[in-house]
């Protein structure tokens, strides 16, 4: 008799429950997949968003950028439900190709799409785009930029280096009078940003890595890239590199007044002279990327949308309505990061905005970062591209560190690049 | 009638289902997925046969990390045990505080092997490093050394990060060991020999030597199939000075998306570990495990 009361009691609760769940409505929660920098601001615009839109939630999943690609792949693999994702220009076209992540064109209104295609730069524009199809909107757009500390250059009464060999002679003068490693470095074969700032050096003295039909050109011992690793190389054997695993490390590294000189992104600049945090903010500048041409390169992350998502019409227009808020509209939350944490951005019209202009006059030369921008070049991605730079990674940094000759490396860099591409061309 | 003795099979299902689930079923993935050609980029999962084996073993990352484990593993799994012995050795003493000191040696144990390779990062970074800022200030070095990021010296570092953490483990085993002696040997063996090192020899190391031989096959297999330590301290490198073989698993399966040739060198890393107990064992006289006949 106890039993059949306890049975009917959890029947009727049952029931409840469930006539509860029927009457709220049926919420969509999107899973929106991030690399853990600047979670809180993420979160606040993922409130707003959700004030903005009722009946769709955002959960937030954060991986740390070591750690984004594979947790991503084994996400896809898995069949895990993911909806809308942080991307990278390096990883596109494989994820493109696998079938992971689907063009903007099938969950967004075509004349909303085209206007805001119209908006992006063109390095961005063509980092998110694979055979024409165009598979986000901008998170974020940068440079890779050589950055220096202006109090340490006067001091010594050094100029601003304009070449890599100006690079060598202002270091070497530095270690002479005590600086023991003048050149701080983000040296992790396993991000892709450390194979980024190599072609951002070898953009500088006007290289190409591969030529117009994708074939690696970069083995020959007069190709500026070439010449970029003798140069790593040669001043990592004079003890002029210190290498930090991550750019997090390079900013208080730089704000010992140990080191002159970096290459890393433009918003580890904002950081390096953030006033509230680091003791030498304010000492920072940044100088057109060393080299012949000064050029460098051009990047951008992006808001993309899986394609088991574009799939289903429900999920697909809630995560339009996401991308389109968070990268599209009138790029309220573009600008927000750019003034609050000097994020590049790929929006054309926020080159103009005066909020923007006047938060990054705090901590950069505005006129040389346009004019590093303006220089600024997209790099070569195809769908073997990342499977080749993880594979050429190490062999960068043996060279740099002495454990192979640079002609070893560039010469088995580009053996697997072509013959990764036969094998993707036979595919 | 349904009785233990009956159906033994059946009885013992309930506990080997999940074993079998949980190691079985993924090493049998594994294989199957070492002998096709299991790309993401690719379309299919062809059966290619020992093509990933071929081509894992071609390249020249897999000779450097399969160096790197080997070496690795000759330094690091003697040095655990031959240190994990002179601790428990130590801690066999009553002293004040003995009680205290035996559960702060156990401490490594317990952190995860993440937390560890953070913590030895800050004792090895060549600017922030407590090591290079003790040794400036006994004005033994005059410049930093660059320990994580010199070729040389990198494996040594990680080296010294993996015994840390391996330490406590043999310390519990061979204080088990040391425990199961008869305490009227070890009274008679110190009237008869005044000689700390002769007792060991003779008396000690006798009776504990079959614990030292597993704690030599177990540590020469955590170190030959370490992952954690290298992927967070030094993520391989610099180069691949510090690529050991399971971290080159990792980054063909998931840098190169290549699960098929990370699969390959899974089981040749199975077959050089099992290459190496059985050397290992043959290698022991054949008495070791054996009791005293009656």
């Amino acid at each position: 008799m106890q039993l059949k009361k306890v049975l009917l009691a959890m029947s009727m609760a049952t029931g409840v429950f469930a006539a509860q769940t029927a009457l709220a409505g049926e919420d969509i929660t999107l899973e929106f997949v991030v690399w853990n920098y600047s979670l809180d601001t993420i979160q606040d615009n993922i409130k707003i968003f959700e004030a903005k839109n009722p009946g769709i939630k955002v959960n937030l999943t954060d991986y740390t950028w070591t750690d984004y690609q594979d947790s991503l792949i084994l996400r896809f693999r898995s069949n895990t439900q993911t909806d809308v994702i942080y991307g990278g220009q390096d990883w596109l076209p494989a994820w493109a190709s696998a079938g992971f992540v689907a063009p903007l064109n099938d969950i967004a209104p075509p004349d909303e799409l085209s206007a805001l295609s119209d908006d992006i730069a063109g390095f961005a524009l063509s980092d998110m785009t694979v055979d024409d199809e165009l598979y986000g909107l901008p998170y974020y757009a940068d440079t890779i930029s050589f950055i220096y500390n202006k109090k340490i250059l006067d001091d010594a009464g050094i100029a601003v280096p304009r070449t890599w060999e100006e690079v060598t002679a202002a270091s070497l003068k530095l270690q002479a009078s005590g600086m023991e490693r003048p050149f701080v470095y983000e040296l992790n074969q396993e991000l892709p940003n450390f194979f980024d700032a190599f072609v951002a050096q070898s953009y500088g003295r006007g290289a190409e890595l591969f030529d117009a039909d994708q074939n690696a050109v970069f083995a020959d011992p007069e190709n500026g890239a070439y010449k970029q690793l003798e140069w790593l190389a040669d001043a990592y054997s004079q003890g002029l590199i210190q290498p930090e695993t991550h750019e997090s490390k390079i900013i208080p590294a730089m704000n010992t007044g140990n080191h002159a000189f970096t290459v890393v992104y433009n918003y580890v600049l904002a950081a390096l002279n953030n006033s509230a945090t680091q003791p030498l903010a304010g000492q920072f500048a940044l100088a057109l990327m060393p080299g012949a041409e000064n050029s460098t390169l051009g990047f951008s992350k992006f808001y993309a949308v899986t394609a088991k998502t574009a799939a289903d019409p429900e999920r697909a227009e809630a995560a339009w309505k996401f991308i389109n808020f968070m990268a599209g509209g009138d790029y309220t939350i573009a600008k927000r990061w750019a003034v609050e944490k000097g994020l590049g951005f790929g929006q054309l019209p926020l080159y103009d905005d005066s909020d923007v202009i006047e938060a990054w006059g705090k901590w950069v030369d505005v006129s040389t970062l346009n004019q590093q921008a303006a220089t600024a070049k997209a790099g070569v991605w195809t769908e073997w591209g990342g499977v080749w730079s993880a594979y050429f990674r190490p062999l960068l940094a043996k060279a740099m560190v002495g454990e192979a000759t640079v002609d070893e490396v560039m010469q088995e860099g580009a053996q697997r690049w072509n013959e990764l591409k036969e094998q993707f061309a036979n595919r | 009638m349904w009785t233990i003795k009956r159906f033994p099979l059946l009885w013992l299902l309930p506990a080997l289902l999940p074993v079998l689930l949980m190691t079985l079923y993924p090493i049998g993935h594994a294989l199957w997925t070492s002998l096709h050609r299991v790309m993401i980029l690719f379309p299919g999962e062809p059966f290619v046969g020992l093509d990933n084996y071929k081509r894992v073993m071609a390249s020249s990352y897999f000779y450097d990390a399969l160096k790197n484990s080997l070496v690795f593993t000759f330094f690091a799994a003697p040095s655990v045990v031959v240190i994990g012995v002179l601790v428990a050795l130590f801690l066999q003493r009553r002293f004040f505080g003995s009680q205290i000191v035996r559960s702060v040696v156990l401490l490594p144990w317990v952190l995860p092997g993440a937390i560890s390779a953070v913590l030895w990062i800050w004792v090895f970074h060549p600017s922030f490093g407590v090591l290079n800022a003790i040794l400036r200030s006994l004005n033994i070095i005059d410049r930093s050394i660059p320990w994580l990021i010199s070729p040389q010296l990198a494996p040594i570092s990680v080296t010294i990060a993996h015994v840390w953490t391996q330490i406590p483990f043999a310390v519990i085993l061979t204080m088990a060991a040391l425990s199961t002696i008869n305490s009227e040997t070890l009274d008679a063996a110190a009237l008869d020999c005044r000689s700390s090192f002769k007792r060991f020899r003779y008396v000690l190391f006798p009776e504990i030597r079959s614990m030292i031989v597993v704690l030599l096959v177990y540590n020469s297999l955590i170190a030959f199939t370490g992952y954690d330590l290298v992927y967070a301290m030094t993520s391989g490198g610099p180069g691949t000075a510090t690529t050991l073989l399971s971290f080159q698993i990792w980054r063909e399966s998931f840098s190169m998306y290549d699960f098929g040739a990370g699969s390959a060198v899974a089981f040749i890393v199975v077959l050089i570990s099992a290459t190496l107990i059985i050397a290992i064992t043959r290698a022991l006289p054949s008495d070791l495990f054996g009791g005293d006949e009656p």
